[in-house]
């Protein structure tokens, strides 16, 4: 092994860190399992280590009320009541955009983030990002004080050298800063640069929607956000967007909710939109999509000319693309898109990734103009906030007079350039000709330790704040909590060197919101906080035409020709974006959505192409270890993973950013490999690169293991059409011909529960309601929400990436991810498979100390404190959802480190965390189920609460509003209307253990042409 | 026409003739003469064993089961495989003692002693693993019905609560069988012994034996009863265990074949681990004319056996699962056979079915090296049946996305290589101060024994083997 | 033959035999002159011994099929209590009186107990342990658990008679014959 992937196999220990010899035997002795000793040390420490500080803090047990006020959720009582929670609404900023959040708040602790359903860009719904954002409140690895030149200093010596230094309003200085909507912050820039007649702005985002906008100004002559409106398209054509995935589009939530709510399958008059999906590397868009083509980057650019060449045949507006005729100009799949988005005028959309160039989003937006579709199925928003130049240029600009020397000072919020910036503008060089340089961001990372100054910046979480979402909607961020490392939010930063002394963001944002709310300003105040948006704003749609230098301006590109050869694609992380989620165990442990993989990053590629470069595209089963690839593209190479995902475009690798940080936190040291140094201004997304395989082996964590379906039936689809001719598709009998063993003789009996049983089964009494829950796995695209989000409500622990390497990842939801068909082009299938809670739960009666038994209300109980640890209950599962703690991992995990207090705060304590040597699993959130039964109880003197009244964290997370879960005796409440669907089937139902928890059969809406 | 047959009379228990002093003799002197220094050498060797078995222990104790190589889906794997290994194993004592008794079969004499020995060492061994490998060992107790502050029972559906009781239970009375055996023979010692330390502890475990025919009677009846209930209790022990997984809904588990399948490969296993040892032990101790090669053929009989039922459980199951038309019962056992572990079946193939049909040869089964080299090559074969069948069902059962692969760490390996320590540590022992060959029953069927051999004036007519007349067919036309 | 000192109290007679045959027909002989508190002692239980006694059946039979029917019931109400009465959960939805599941742990427990009848029972029939007896005062008789055959008739026999005992261990042709005292 090389040394580097040494670095990177074994990411966490105290030792390798110290790059001990002995540490570097042990991880390379021949025994690999031989290490216990060591490794479980790492892998069970992992997380304390991680979650371990340095510095102790006085009174985190005690609560941390904030002092302003903020206002429970209507909801809630309006009182604090101890132990109970309380529901405020806030917002969680991610770049130029907010997503309305709930935030449970017990006793003034902060600990799960839900959905906001008045929000438009959550509608009660969430992303991981979001969801995991409470583990970073609470990482004490973030940056606890400022720093001058390395040293520690207090909040009022950087206020102190602020009004020095800025005293001078004649500065040279240059603003770096990340892309955000906070009014309250655009109207400090403004003060800001009316006070400092040299200040230069400029934003940079390694990843953003600006193509996107600097398309449309190409397109339509005005910077303009698009939105595409899935819930009223009828077509939906992605061109290498992966838009329901959140590292690729702001939108992502609202975009999943629409898009699978436009495909929700109640009864055979239903209908679906369609999906067609062209693309790279196999994304969630991909894999929920009815058709994908599998074109590598480069070649996407040249496939939307020829289809818009094709559609100006028969619609006005594309003459500027009549002419292109190129290598896909014949493709099959251009007459038949084409075809279809006509027979869709008005209700498709057609959208490209932000990854590509400016003038294929032109392109898109013509095409999207041409079809009518601009103002029903696609409408342009203006962007008031955003300056009206293309700030990526702009920042190479400043970047460029930087190294001129033209700037005294360089103040960068938030931003990480040093790490994020492309290699050639040789950033850190650059910084060297400032004199000072201030730095706000939550780590010391990067850019921190090449500044004079860094300033700890506060999480949302704890403080004031605004911003708008993707589609204008004005929100405020509340704090929930002080901030627990005192630092500054960004606008509390602007105000302090602006005003040379620190002003409290509460302020700064009620002076920016008076101008919104006008008269009356404390009740709609109030209004404004307690509903967490303020509905009536948003950006104003713009009535769009196409420019009349359209044709010329686009021309010089539309001769572009896909690169040849082998191409790198460069994306952001599914798991930790753009390395701003790197500290993040939650992620880190998540298994990406289409490999699986936890905590790496690697070099996807397709099975074809693996073979061509001389790598065996079968991964063996009874090891981890993987391949590894040196990649040069330019004057940089690199060595990383190399894993092989079926229907990835051949002759084509994607790579993720964000991994291979040094020092930054001890979650994200050592993982990975940094695949920024690839990107240059020129070309940031995709270039031409050479592979060649290295010889050497890296071990990744895999979660599954095994690919194929077996031919098994655990997932049952059909097309709309079978579905329409033979609505009994998912049952078991048209799937194997003959009804399950039994059942005909428990008819008989006049028990419709299942097949025939030797017992008179138990059931719960009248009084009690009987829960279930069911999955659609025709909304499920994988993005993995409801496991963080279970995580953060079940005090679930991370074990690390030796532990999950070894199969004992603890997850109680894990979405199996199936391929079936052709390894060059599989369709995938995501099912999330929490407990089943079976009536006939196999597991409970090989107990030898009956710690796994059923409730009255039908749920498969796990007795923690009764468990003695056989696992037999495990074994005898037949969908392996049972988790064991074959350590201490929890116990480690709360009481290791200088100041456990502070991940303790981050544990719902309405969940009894688990000890080592005892079983686990999804319990329906038994805790919210009590809360709701107690509730309806005191309310009605009924233990049958409501239907809606229990909503899991899963449940609740879901963007695709895939899984519904109620009383079974209520037959009118969802999960007992899904479960009458005609696709409804349970897995395994010849065995007649009787799950609780079914699923609904996945459905694709083909085009009979393709299929 | 008459054919002409050859007679084999029954060979004689013991070769050469020895009177009952010669027996005495020969037995217990082992016991009474000064410790050879080769047993102080393998006692050493055992000693180091054992203390590897406790240091794994003590290491799983401290840092949790997480050691072990264990995962999901594999949740069991070398412990539980060894704990049904060595259970297994600890069947031919019993069986030998028991079922060979009510089958008066007399050659058992030369041989129960040590069996039972070896029995119950075994089944210490075996009872090690399910204690140890459960996650909060701390609270093991919990398995017995024993009032606790939780005011909880254990679960008499559990078949693992069935082999608390089965295996604590067949320990117990094999130790009682195995003691009331011994008594006669602690009385010999205690009156041929010199020191005044030994008098006391062999007097002491003798309870007072006189060789009173008053008590042989009661002690006869007990020792029969002893035998019939031992006979259905060694076959229930394996059984239950084999429930464990038939029980069970894992393909390739849950089958009806189970207990008889487990219980003729606990008897093919145990008599080859009786082989084994008893090859050493006779020579070691230069008793060939007791446990001679008459005895060995007749085990390696019983091996070819037992190891063609073993093998005929084998297709059986493939059979099974075919004749079922379960798809995921077909599956695990076409899996078994050419999936990850392919390599683990065709050991168990080999060594289980294969090589005990050289006993077909009867020059092999009376060969004692062959036979040695046999017997450890039948219990390797066995280990490997236990790993076939609880690891592969578990690595591959339903859904394919929960499919893994499961390899033990050194510490698997060292606390199973540890029990080794702990079985001779006490067989050593065993063979060192107590009389391995049962004293009085063997002298018990020497023809001296028997009234009948002697004449009117008392004196000694060894008995005659009279041919019977071979059987001719009478002709119809008579 | 020696003579005993007055002030030791005379157990029995005991007198060795050469070999099974000459010890039954002695015991026989002993029978058939009525004796009844005597015995005879060999390395090895005798074949024929019994009727040459003519001793009357083992009572162990009964004690065992006691023990057994105990371990029987109490093995099922014990269960039953816990299972059903005491404690009732629902277990994978089975009835609480899940009879076939408590089948093996019952068959343990009857076997248990009756193995404990079996053995304690044949210890207490024989009056064991019982460490030290007269008959181990006689360093010779130390041979009756390797070669040796032994008849002793006891002195609380009622017709008892030093002399006659003697004549008929004589005519029995009893090769060693020696008188055995109490402490």
């Amino acid at each position: 092994m090389s040394d580097q992937s040494n670095q990177t196999t074994y990411w966490k220990s105290l030792n390798e860190l110290a790059q001990n010899k002995e540490y570097k035997n042990f991880v390379e002795r021949e025994f690999p399992e031989d290490a216990t000793e060591l490794s479980d040390q790492v892998s069970r420490r992992s997380f304390l280590r991680v979650m371990g500080a340095s510095i102790a803090l006085a009174g985190f047990a005690s609560c941390r009320k904030p002092v302003q006020k903020i206002l429970p959720f209507s909801r809630q009582p309006e009182e604090l009541v101890l132990g109970e929670p309380l529901f405020y609404a806030t917002s969680m900023p991610f770049q130029d955009s907010v997503t309305g959040l709930l935030v449970t708040n017990v006793d003034g602790r902060p600990n799960k983030i839900e959905g906001n359903d008045a929000h438009p860009a959550s509608t009660g719904r969430t992303n991981i990002f979001q969801q995991a954002s409470i583990l970073g409140l609470y990482d004490p690895d973030r940056s606890r004080s400022p720093l001058q030149n390395g040293e520690k200093v207090s909040k009022n010596d950087f206020a102190q050298f602020a009004s020095d230094h800025f005293a001078d309003r004649n500065r040279n200085v240059l603003f770096i800063d990340e892309a955000t909507s906070s009014p309250t912050y655009h109207r400090l820039k403004e003060e800001l640069l009316a006070q400092f007649p040299n200040a230069e702005w400029v934003t940079y985002e390694p990843f953003s929607d600006q193509n996107v906008i600097e398309g449309t100004q190409i397109a339509f002559g005005q910077r303009l956000r698009t939105v595409n409106h899935y819930d009223n398209a009828d077509l939906v054509v992605a061109l290498d967007d992966d838009f329901m995935s959140p590292q690729a589009h702001n939108n992502s939530v609202e975009n999943s909710v629409k898009l699978t709510a436009k495909r929700k399958v109640e009864s055979t008059d239903d209908s679906m939109s369609r999906i067609y999906a062209i693309e790279n590397a196999f994304t969630s868009t991909g894999s929920y999509a009815d058709h994908r083509l599998r074109l590598k980057s480069s070649e996407i650019e040249p496939f939307t000319y020829a289809l818009a060449a094709k559609l100006s045949e028969s619609v006005d507006g594309l003459a500027a693309f009549s002419g292109v005729s190129n290598a896909f100009s014949s493709h099959r799949w251009i007459d038949i898109l084409a075809s279809e988005l006509l027979a869709n005028q008005g209700s498709s959309t057609v959208s490209a990734g932000f990854d590509h160039s400016p003038t294929l989003h032109a392109a898109v937006a013509a095409i999207n103009y041409a079809l009518g579709n601009a103002g029903n199925s696609v409408t342009y928003h203006s962007l008031p906030y955003r300056a009206d130049r293309n700030e990526q240029q702009a920042f190479f600009d400043a970047i460029t007079e930087l190294k001129a020397g033209v700037f005294d000072t360089l103040v960068m919020v938030g931003t990480n350039v040093a790490f994020t910036a492309p290699s050639d503008l040789d950033l850190v060089q650059a910084l060297a000709n400032v004199e000072t340089k201030i730095h706000l961001s939550d780590y010391v990372d990067e850019t921190s330790r090449v500044s004079d100054w860094h300033v700890n910046r506060a999480h949302y979480i704890e403080t004031w704040g605004d911003g708008l979402s993707f589609t204008g909607e004005r929100s405020v961020i509340q704090p929930q909590i002080q901030p627990l490392f005192d630092g500054l939010s960004e606008i509390e930063f602007l105000s302090t060197l602006l005003n040379g002394e620190i002003s409290s963001g509460h302020e700064l944002v009620q002076a920016t919101w008076s101008n919104f709310l006008g008269s009356d300003m404390n009740r709609a105040w109030e209004t404004v906080l307690h509903d967490g948006v303020d509905a009536e704003s948003g950006f104003d749609a713009v009535n769009v035409a196409l420019t009349s230098g359209f044709a010329s301006e686009i021309a010089p590109s539309l001769s572009s020709e896909a690169l040849n050869g082998i191409e790198i694609s460069i994306k952001p992380d599914e798991r930790i974006y753009d390395g701003r989620f790197a500290n993040n165990s939650w992620l880190m442990e998540l298994p990406a959505p289409m490999t699986k993989i936890t905590w790496d990053n690697v070099a996807l590629m397709s099975p074809a192409t693996a073979e061509r470069i001389g790598i065996d595209p079968e991964r063996s089963f009874k090891d981890n270890s993987v391949p590894m690839v040196r990649i040069t593209a330019g004057d940089t190479s690199l060595e990383i993973a190399a894993w092989v995902e079926p229907g990835h475009a051949d002759d084509s690798i994607t790579l993720t950013v964000g991994y291979g940080r040094n020092n930054l936190g001890r979650v994200a040291d050592g993982v990975g490999v940094d695949t920024y140094p690839l990107r240059t201004s020129q070309e940031l997304f995709f270039r031409a690169a050479s592979v060649e395989p290295t010889g050497n082996t890296y071990e990744i964590a895999c979660v599954q293991d095994h690919h194929s379906l077996e031919g098994r039936d655990m997932i049952r689809t059909a097309t709309l059409e079978e579905y329409k001719e033979n609505p009994d598709f998912a049952s078991y009998k048209s799937i194997h011909g003959y009804e399950v063993p039994g059942i005909k003789e428990a008819e008989a009996e006049g028990d419709d529960r299942g097949p025939i049983s030797l017992f008179n089964e138990n059931y719960g009494p009248e009084y009690q309601p009987q829960w279930g829950m069911t999955i659609d796995l025709n909304s499920c695209f994988g993005c993995g929400v409801c496991t963080i989000a279970c995580q953060a409500e079940n005090n679930i622990p991370v074990i690390g990436k030796r532990e999950v390497g070894r199969r004992r990842i603890m997850h109680w939801i894990r979405t199996d991810r199936y391929y079936a068909g052709d390894v060059d082009n599989p369709t995938a299938y995501h099912q999330p498979v929490p407990c089943m809670h079976c009536e006939l739960a196999p597991c409970e009666q090989v107990c030898p100390v009956a710690a796994t038994t059923h409730s009255e209300d039908g749920m498969n109980q796990m007795t923690y404190n009764r468990c003695i640890g056989t696992r037999y209950c495990a074994n005898n599962c037949p969908f392996k959802v049972r988790r064991f703690n074959f350590f201490n991992y929890t116990k480690e995990y709360l009481t290791t480190g200088d100041d456990p207090e502070i991940i303790q705060m981050a544990m719902n304590p309405e969940v009894t965390v688990r000890f080592r040597g005892v079983m686990e699993k999804c319990t329906y959130c038994v805790q919210r189920v009590q809360r709701a039964k107690i509730n309806s109880k005191i309310a009605t003197g009924s233990k049958r609460p409501e239907d809606g009244a229990v909503i899991t964290a899963c449940q609740q997370a879901c963007p695709a509003n895939a899984i519904s879960f109620g009383d079974l005796t209520d037959r009118n409440s969802a999960v007992s209307r899904n479960k009458q669907n005609d696709r409804n089937y349970v897995m395994l139902e010849e065995i007649n253990v009787r799950p609780r928890t079914s699923y609904l059969a996945r459905l694709s809406n083909k085009n009979p042409e393709l299929a | 026409m008459s054919k002409t047959y050859e007679y084999v009379p029954e060979p004689a228990l013991v070769k050469g003739n020895y009177d009952f002093k010669d027996i005495t003799a020969m037995i217990t002197d082992i016991n009474l003469r000064p410790t050879p220094k080769g047993w102080y050498i393998a006692f050493g060797f055992a000693n180091l064993l054992l203390l590897v078995l406790l240091g794994s222990i003590a290491y799983l104790f401290w840092e949790g089961i997480g050691i072990w190589g264990l995962n999901s889906p594999a949740g069991w794997g070398w412990a539980i495989v060894n704990f049904v290994w060595w259970v297994g194993i600890g069947h031919a004592g019993t069986l030998i003692s028991a079922i060979l008794f009510l089958f008066r079969q007399g050659w058992r004499t030369a041989i129960n002693r040590f069996a039972e020995a070896m029995t119950i060492f075994a089944v210490m061994c075996a009872g090690i693993f399910p204690a140890i490998h459960v996650g909060r060992v701390w609270v093991i107790y919990w398995v017995f019905p024993i009032p606790n502050s939780m005011t909880m029972w254990p679960n008499f559906n559990s078949p693992l609560l069935w082999d608390v009781f089965a295996v604590s239970t067949y320990f117990t009375v094999s130790f009682l069988f195995w003691y009331v055996g011994l008594v006669p023979d602690f009385a010999t010692i205690r009156d041929r012994i010199k020191s005044k330390m030994g008098k006391l502890i062999y007097g002491t475990f003798a309870l007072g034996w006189r060789g009173s025919n008053r008590h042989w009677w009661n002690y006869e009846k007990s020792y029969m009863i002893l035998a019939g209930l031992a006979t259905p209790l060694v076959l229930s022990v394996h059984t239950i265990v084999s429930f464990d997984f038939a029980v069970s809904i894992i393909p390739g588990w849950h089958t009806t074949i189970f207990p008889p399948y487990f219980v003729a490969g606990a008897v093919f296993s145990g008599f080859a681990m009786v082989l084994s040892l008893m090859i050493i032990v006779r020579k070691m101790y230069g008793l060939e004319d007791i446990m001679t090669v008459d005895h060995i053929e007749k085990m390696n009989i019983i091996i070819l056996v037992t190891g063609s039922m073993v093998g005929f459980a084998y297709a059986m199951e493939f059979f099974i699962a075919w004749y079922s038309g379960v798809e995921y019962e077909k599956a695990i056992f076409i899996l078994r056979a050419t999936g990850p572990y392919a390599w683990a079946y065709w050991i168990m193939i080999t060594c289980n079915v294969a090589s005990p049909q050289f006993f077909w040869s009867k020059k092999l089964r009376r060969s004692v090296g062959f036979t040695f080299f046999i017997s450890i090559v039948v219990n390797i074969g066995m280990w490997f049946e236990r790993f076939v069948i609880a690891v592969s069902s578990l690595s591959t059962d339903y859904l394919p996305s929960s499919w893994g692969y499961y390899s033990p760490t050194f510490w698997d390996i060292s606390t199973y290589i540890g029990t080794f320590g702990l079985f001779f540590t006490f067989f050593l022992l065993f063979l060192r101060f107590l009389p391995m060959v049962a004293v009085a029953e063997l002298k018990g069927v020497l023809p001296q024994a028997d009234p009948h051999n002697y004449d009117e004036k008392g004196e000694y007519v060894p008995p005659v083997v009279e041919i019977p007349e071979p059987y001719n067919k009478p002709s119809k036309n008579v | 033959m020696k003579t005993s000192d007055s002030d030791n109290k005379l157990y029995g007679i005991l007198a060795e035999f050469r070999n099974p045959k000459e010890l039954i027909d002695a015991a026989k002989l002993i029978n058939e002159k009525g004796y009844r508190h005597y015995d005879t002692f060999s390395p090895f239980p005798i074949h024929g011994m019994d009727k040459a006694m003519s001793l009357a059946k083992s009572k162990l039979g009964w004690i065992v099929a006691g023990h057994g029917l105990i371990g029987l019931t109490g093995a099922f109400y014990m269960i039953y209590y816990m299972m059903v009465i005491d404690y009732p959960l629902n277990i994978s939805g089975k009835t609480l009186m899940n009879l076939p599941a408590w089948i093996p742990i019952i068959f343990e427990l009857t076997v248990l107990l009756s193995a404990f009848g079996a053995v304690f029972g044949m210890f207490y029939l024989n009056g064991l342990p019982k460490l030290n007896h007269p008959l181990f005062n006689s360093e010779h008789f130390k041979k009756a658990t390797d070669d040796g055959f032994f008849v002793c008739i006891e002195s609380e026999d009622p017709q008892f008679e030093q002399e006659k005992v003697l004549k008929l261990f004589k005519d029995a042709g009893a090769t060693n014959i020696e008188s055995i005292f109490d402490e």
